[in-house]
């Protein structure tokens, strides 16, 4: 055979891999039991019975779930990252502590034993604010140690100068840090954060372990109930529409965030 | 009579590495006194002894006659009386120009926002750069931040400034316009010690030089004694190297 010029070896190259492409819908179209799976996948019937509960229950409460779990998770992650840069040790080795433990353990596990665990240790304990705030809880509690991680990331990437500037100026520690530092610090790790909150909306779907009412699904529970109801998986496919719907604008926006904090560095 | 600055045997060390060796020196009020000396010898950690943003390992620092070193002063206090301008301007980049200049002065100082404001007005008046208030500190060249970082530290009307080679980090078309505001504070009688390596300010302005080496002061005096008639060697060779650039 003749030898072929790099840029000839690649135009064969793409066509090789394109009719492999080709060949692979071809058989997939072919093979796959169109009518079958347009019924038990793209019922449009059993598609529009979830609505407009699957909007105004599930997608809302997904919603909620996800807010009180990011903003408790926020809170603790801003206490655990200035004890992990504390000068005093004892606050240090807790924050590193409270971090690798909750990070090391499921999601699932610490709901379990925020849900079951706690009123069991406490005699009757229970978070109130029933799923809503047992859930969101739990999943602060992971949730907390990886923000604190991402954060105290953030609050180190600011420059030395920024406090030697306040500190000159009068301003005490606890100002500069509120004021000067942890202001740049969110704006430096709004895209890592709006990973974690895409994170936190998926992990919401845990929150069945700790049981339901009608009122408490979230878009999983809300459409595993319905399929087992209709015997069809359709919910499944609008949930997943729903969620990409969510999780999409947000994966998009964290990329475009990136790509203009690389631009102005 | 008290001096505006009295350093009596300051030592500074960073692990093994003895920085400030023994420092005295005072400064009167109004003075300007430019510092000299190769790098490393230790002028950035004399000047951050001074607000103790760096900690004294021994000696005293007396300003206004109220000793920084006693550990029972109330630093914060003792730091608003003492401006502190830097190589990198060290402006605050998610605040205006305005918010720069007002954020310690309400804060720290607790004055009403109005009359911050108008403080921060008249500072920005003075440093020419007027126009400017509202725009973020990335929006304006390395000279106008360094004027606002003047600014803002008089905003806080301190008794004396620091400056840490204020220009070292700007274009050479830029140095001008900081030395400039500078020169017109030490006219209006600003108490200032000025680390530098513009020899041609420092023979200009300064009421006094000092050069330091490898941790101590090696002489001090009038600019044009220091300068074109150093009794030491190690001052003559700092200078000939300082010209050849
Ligand atoms: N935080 C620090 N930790 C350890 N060593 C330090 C620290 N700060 C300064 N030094 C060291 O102390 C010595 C004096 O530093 P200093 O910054 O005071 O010198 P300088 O006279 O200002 O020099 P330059 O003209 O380069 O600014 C240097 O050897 C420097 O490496
Ligand atoms: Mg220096």
């Amino acid at each position: 055979m003749k030898k072929l010029k790099p840029r000839q070896r690649l135009f064969v190259y793409q066509l090789m891999m394109y009719g492999l492409a080709a060949v692979f819908v071809l058989v997939v179209a072919t093979q796959a039991d169109w009518p079958k799976i347009q019924k038990n996948f793209f019922n449009t019937e059993i598609a529009a019975d979830m609505f407009p509960e699957v909007i105004t229950s599930a997608v809302k409460n997904t919603a909620l779930y996800t807010a009180l779990s990011f903003v408790l998770g926020m809170v603790l992650a801003l206490a655990l990252a200035l004890m992990r840069l504390s000068s005093l040790k004892p606050f240090r080795a807790f924050a590193i502590g409270y971090i690798e433990l909750f990070r090391g353990l499921p999601a699932l596990i610490t709901l379990l034993f925020v849900g079951f665990g706690l009123p069991i240790a406490f005699s009757g304990f229970r978070i109130p604010g029933g799923v809503l705030g047992r859930g969101s809880v739990g999943l602060a509690l992971v949730a907390g140690a990886y923000m604190a991680e991402t954060l105290r990331a953030g609050i180190e990437a600011v420059p030395k100068g920024q406090t030697e500037a306040a500190r000159s100026l009068g301003m005490s520690q606890t100002r500069t840090m509120f004021t000067i530092i942890l202001p740049q610090a969110f704006r430096i790790i709004i895209p890592p954060l709006t990973n974690e909150l895409v994170l936190l909306i998926k992990d919401t779907s845990l929150f069945f372990i700790l049981g339901s009412t009608p009122g408490t699904k979230e878009l999983t529970k809300f459409a595993r109930d319905f399929m087992n109801a209709e015997r069809n998986a359709t919910p499944l496919t609008v949930v997943a529409i729903l969620y990409l719907l969510i999780t999409l604008p947000l994966t998009f926006l964290v990329r475009r965030l990136e790509r203009s904090a690389a631009k102005a560095r | 009579m008290t001096h505006a600055i009295d350093v009596r045997n300051l030592h500074k060390a960073f692990g093994d590495l003895e920085v400030l060796q023994g420092i005295d020196f005072t400064v009167e009020t109004g003075e300007v006194v430019c510092v000299l000396g190769p790098s490393g010898s230790g002028k950035s950690t004399l000047l951050r002894c001074l607000n103790r943003l760096e900690e004294p390992n021994g000696g005293q620092i007396l300003i206004d006659g109220e000793d920084m070193t006693d550990p029972d002063a109330d630093v914060d206090q003792l730091r608003t009386n003492i401006g502190m301008v830097f190589q990198q301007f060290n402006l605050f980049p998610h605040l205006t120009v305005l918010k720069n200049l007002t954020v310690a002065q309400t804060g720290v100082l607790g004055r009403p926002k109005a009359e911050a404001i108008s403080i921060a007005r008249e500072m920005l008046e003075r440093v020419g750069l007027s126009d400017k208030t509202h725009d973020y500190p990335a929006h304006l060249s390395g000279g106008q931040q360094q004027r606002v970082a003047i600014a803002r530290a008089l905003s806080m009307k301190p008794k004396m400034m620091l400056f840490d080679e204020p220009t070292s980090a700007l274009d050479p078309e830029l140095v001008g316009e900081v030395l400039d505001v500078m020169r017109t504070l030490a006219d209006e009688g600003m108490t200032m010690m000025v680390v530098t390596h513009e020899i041609g300010f420092a023979q200009e302005v300064a009421d006094r030089v000092v050069f330091m080496d490898a941790g101590v002061v090696v002489e001090e005096g009038r600019p044009e004694q220091v300068l074109e008639h150093p009794a030491h060697e190690r001052t003559k060779k700092f200078l000939r190297m300082v010209s050849e650039h």
